[in-house]
């Protein structure tokens, strides 16, 4: 027992640091109602920050000079002390009001237009910031996992640390120490201060601090800045006490805080450090000693320590059944409404036939031969991407549970696939082939989609009682504990560490549709048509689902539970069957993913991967199936993504950037996401080709024919500012008119303002002629 | 005589650019206790939450203590000296009575012992209850603090909405000759929208009455309590 408590001191260090972060995450949720789940981002951002100035006494600046002339530029490295390193202190310093300005930025540019958004919203927004400090931070430090120097009581080692005889390093002794000052001044700042006063009445009423005078985005600001401070005080003072940093290193380090912030119900400071402290100090009890005993199964040694956050979140939530204090704001969006699907037989009799000619190619390899390549791979995922999204649809469109697990059961049921599949004999591609019953794949597909439909229920339990993101929360925790319990398990999945699973390749009536393709690559077509089929028949079925009585008591449990229930609606078992149905289609994504991967590792699921899925899922438009295809053809490695990286190498490094300021973007301007964009504009289009006659023929061709001739001439000549290497001159030809038009249509919606919608904007013009 | 605290001319507001109160003209001089009388939906919360800058006015003039407040924040509004009571009482419910009245206080500190023991000793019923959480008061109870708390700032104008709203008629009775007594000892003017319509009368010095949006009456007290049939007429929506 003795040895326990011992190894429990040395957990001190990770604690006072987890510590920090949650009190980040209790101001931040005070202040302004949002999980913060770029808290670690802002922190990483600083560390880094202080790293480089005493490296070369330089600040790099969090943004990226977008100007692409070499005269004009936008400063973003700020040398200091000609080269040499800055002194200790000063760099703290400066590294703290880094921080501060990025939390000011983030209450200005992100979470202030965000105050009324629906809660879904705002975690985008939280993403999206993520993502964006991520990007800018390996475009500014550049890849690099520079070891960070201790800061506090560097060269001090207790070597007997309170007597029971294990040596602690001084600096995580004072790291515990510093976060419960920190927790202190925070809790007499909220407790006695009328500025704590004020965010509180804030957080409880906005509409009663403003008729009392307060301002509410003042409020906001300072609480951003504090929040942010505390990430930056936590990000620079850890020191090396969790080892070499990197971009996403603190991030991960967001849930185990999340899980102490929530034992003080995201509302109290000390509670909040308490908590950080005690699971920093029980993970490392788990590690150290209780996984040394006999006792402790063996299963359980790979990733036991990464659950004890879900755990405690789970009983935290569940136990208590009494829900966080919900911000009383004057008016909070809901989620954009869901369209009713119409025509769904003529969506399929389109899209079905052109996924097939971008699989194959024309008849005869007329013009086009079939998308091929990194094109064909791009393909495919982002058709796999769609499937994805559709379960996001299904669970957060539909129902309004904002889960952030669906990839990783997405991993379940191809984990589980590749196992049943799997017959222990080695081959050339899997020298260290893995025992299994060898099941074929179509079984051991089924198998695994069961297996993650019966995983998805068990996580919509806490579903029943936990809402809203708070229900996110647990996901992101479950996530966590799927990855380091089952994917990175070598108990489970009986894999080599470092080994990947191999997937066999799928056949059919003697025909393999398998994705690796004649020349060897990842690009078969008919592995491509097989995830079409596949796609389609999933979309019909989400569309059936919205349209029947299941979807209509998805639509009702996501406005208000209690009139549902009161209107005769089984709530929970509603809930429970959109986890399972979201499940299965999951399920279905990491069957497809596997198969098209051939073999999967775990960094394929990674949880904060499963963040950003989500993410471009909303991108899309999330609550409607079309949403799902814009969010799968949107989604990372999907065509958009490798058409742009093709087109511009380098814009290549600025893809998270860009992906996080357009995921700000749409939470903010468009929050129904790109679908609903679109939608006008189709349907225009389509009502217009059903009546058009020569004379609305003609009258486009007048409209319309001049900038087709000047795009076509363009794309003739070749003079362009992409890569152009590889496009034949036809393609070339048709790029420059779309381009032409597509610029033109620009101008009108800028000069018309840029609210008409594209449609309205043709319709006035057609009426005026 | 002094300056008029609240002065509308032609005011004309309502919610998304479309009015919902037309060409209201309407003042309010310091000490005097005005009532806003009227049917449901006559437009009398949409005009106060317009003069404490909640909404802004489609067109016409709001003056509060002698300057416009059109485009002002509302926080702005309330520190000049404008307490707001609002129908749904608006309380921060996970703090304590004394904290919700602490937020209440002026910014003056030197006053601001003065002013809480002056807002206690106008609802003595508050005093054993200052350390309970105000979600856990009684409605009446709730009611008292709302306007206590609106009393702590020390407002020179006081918008009070439907103080009797689910509150008992000997409660009622009780509260609402505090609305006088706050305009007589503080010297605020005092509007106040009121369904108790006899009750109300008996403390103001004048009323207004509205009816789909426009005003429909007007004139001292007595005057509208001697019409009576007249202003029940506007009530029953026949009032031109």
């Amino acid at each position: 027992m003795k040895d326990a408590i011992g190894f429990a001191f040395l957990g001190i260090g990770a604690g006072g640091f987890i510590a920090m972060m949650a009190a980040g995450l209790v101001v931040a949720f005070k202040g302004s109602g949002v999980i913060n789940f770029s808290h670690g981002a802002v922190a990483m951002y600083a560390a880094f920050t202080y790293n480089y100035l005493r490296l070369d006494g330089t600040i790099r600046l969090p943004l990226v000079d977008i100007l692409p002339t070499h005269q004009a530029n936008i400063p973003v490295k700020i040398s200091l002390a000609s080269g040499g390193p800055v002194d200790k202190w000063l760099a703290i310093l400066i590294s703290l009001l880094m921080s501060m300005l990025i939390g000011a930025g983030m209450h200005y540019l992100v979470f202030r237009p965000l105050r009324n958004a629906a809660p879904l919203g705002k975690v985008i927004g939280a993403i999206g910031v993520m993502l964006y400090l991520q990007g800018i931070a390996l475009v500014n430090f550049g890849a690099e996992n520079p070891q960070p120097e201790a800061i506090l009581l560097p060269n001090t080692l207790f070597t007997n640390f309170l007597g029971f005889g294990k040596p602690l390093p001084g600096e995580s002794f004072a790291l515990a120490i510093v976060a419960i000052i920190v927790g202190a001044a925070l809790w007499f700042n909220y407790k006695f201060t009328r500025f704590g006063l004020a965010t509180r009445a804030a957080a409880g009423n906005e509409k009663g601090a403003v008729l009392l005078g307060y301002s509410p985005e003042r409020l906001a600001l300072s609480n951003w800045i504090i929040a942010a401070l505390t990430a930056g005080l936590a990000g620079v003072l850890v020191g090396s006490v969790t080892g070499a940093l990197n971009v996403v290193k603190f991030t991960t380090l967001i849930v185990p805080a999340l899980g102490a912030a929530l034992i003080g119900s995201l509302s109290s400071v000390p509670i909040a450090i308490a908590g950080g402290v005690g699971i920093g100090m029980l993970q490392t009890v788990v590690a150290t000693w209780m996984s040394g005993q006999s006792w402790f199964p063996e299963w359980l040694q790979s990733g036991a320590t990464d659950a004890i956050p879900l755990v405690i979140i789970v009983l935290v939530l569940f136990l208590r059944g009494k829900s966080l204090p919900v911000r009383g704001n004057i008016q909070e969006k809901r989620l954009p409404l869901s369209p009713y699907p119409k025509r769904i037989g003529w969506y399929v009799a389109v899209f079905v036939p052109l996924g097939a000619i971008l699989a194959f190619g024309l008849p005869g390899d007329f013009i086009f031969a079939g998308l091929s390549g990194k094109w064909g791979f791009a393909f495919t995922t982002t058709l796999i991407g769609a499937m994805l999204m559709l379960s996001y649809v299904l669970l957060a469109g539909y129902v309004g549970q904002i889960s952030m697990v669906q990839l990783s059961i997405a991993g379940v049921a191809a984990f589980f696939m590749a196992r049943m599949t799997a017959n222990g004999t080695p081959s050339p591609e899997d020298p260290f082939a893995v025992s299994g019953p060898g099941i074929a794949w179509p079984i051991a597909a089924i198998l695994g989609i069961i297996v993650a439909v019966a995983v998805g229920i068990i996580l919509g339990i806490p579903a029943l009682r936990i809402r809203g993101v708070q229900l996110a929360v647990v996901t992101i925790a479950a996530a966590v504990s799927l990855q380091t319990l089952y994917f990175d398990n070598s108990k489970l999945t009986n894999l080599m560490a470092g080994s990947n699973a191999a997937v066999p390749s799928p056949t059919l009536f003697g025909i393999d549709i398998g994705s690796t393709g004649s020349a060897g690559l990842t690009d078969s077509p008919k592995f491509a048509l097989f995830c079409v089929i596949v796609l389609a028949l999933m979309c019909v079925m989400v569309s059936n689902l919205r349209r029947g009585s299941t979807g209509r008591r998805f639509l009702a449990v996501r406005a208000n539970e209690r009139a549902a229930a009161s209107a005769g609606v089984d709530v929970p078992r509603t809930k429970l069957l959109a986890f399972g149905l979201a499940s299965a289609l999951a399920g279905m994504a990491g069957v497809m993913t596997a198969f098209q991967q051939q073999q999967i590792s775990s960094a394929n699921w990674v949880y904060f991967a499963g963040l950003v899925t989500l993410a471009f899922a909303y991108l899309g438009g999330i609550t409607s199936v079309s949403g799902a295809v814009i969010g799968g053809v949107l989604t990372g490695s999907g065509i958009v993504a490798v058409f742009g990286a093709h087109q511009s190498e380098g814009l290549h490094s600025y893809t998270p950037v860009l992906g996080g300021v357009g995921m700000i973007l749409t939470a903010i301007l468009h929050p129904s996401g790109q679908s609903m964009l679109y939608q006008p504009i189709v349907q225009y289009f389509g009502n217009w080709l059903k009546r058009a006659r020569g004379r609305e023929w003609a009258g486009v061709g007048r409209r319309l024919g001049p900038f087709i001739v000047i795009g076509l001439a363009w794309g003739a000549i070749g003079i362009n500012p992409w890569r152009t290497d590889d496009w034949s001159r036809p393609w070339m030809m048709a790029l420059g008119a779309f381009l032409a038009l597509f610029i033109r249509n620009l101008v009108i919606l800028i000069r018309s303002g840029g609210h008409r919608e594209l449609g309205s904007a043709e319709a006035t013009q057609e009426v005026a002629a | 005589m002094a300056e008029r605290v609240i002065d509308i001319k032609n005011l004309s507001t309502g919610y998304g650019g479309i009015p919902v109160v037309r060409g209201l003209n309407l003042h309010v001089n310091p000490g005097e206790v005005v009532a806003l009388l009227g049917p449901n939906g006559a437009g009398k919360t949409t005009t106060l939450l317009t003069i404490s800058g909640i909404l802004q006015p489609v067109s016409g003039e709001v003056n509060v203590l002698g300057s416009s407040i059109v485009g002002e924040r509302p926080e702005k509004v309330a520190r000049r000296g404008l307490a707001h009571v609002a129908e749904d009482r608006s309380l921060f419910f996970d703090l304590t009575v004394q904290e919700n009245l602490r937020l209440g206080l002026t910014p003056d500190r030197a006053k601001r012992a003065v002013a809480m023991e002056n807002a206690l000793n106008m609802f003595p019923a508050l005093r054993p209850l200052i350390s309970r959480r105000a979600g856990l008061l009684s409605g009446g109870e709730q009611q008292m603090l709302a306007m206590a708390r609106g009393l702590a700032s020390e407002p020179k104008v006081l918008l009070v909405d439907e103080m009797s709203l689910g509150l008992a008629p000997i409660i009622v009775e009780r509260m609402l000759p505090i609305v006088r007594e706050i305009a007589d000892k503080t010297g605020a003017g005092v509007l106040m929208v009121e369904q108790h319509v006899g009750l109300a009368l008996s403390v103001a010095d004048r009323g207004y009455v509205m009816a789909h949006g426009e005003l429909t009456m007007e004139g001292s007290a007595k005057e509208l309590q001697a019409n009576r049939a007249l202003l029940e007429a506007s009530y029953l929506g026949g009032g031109h």
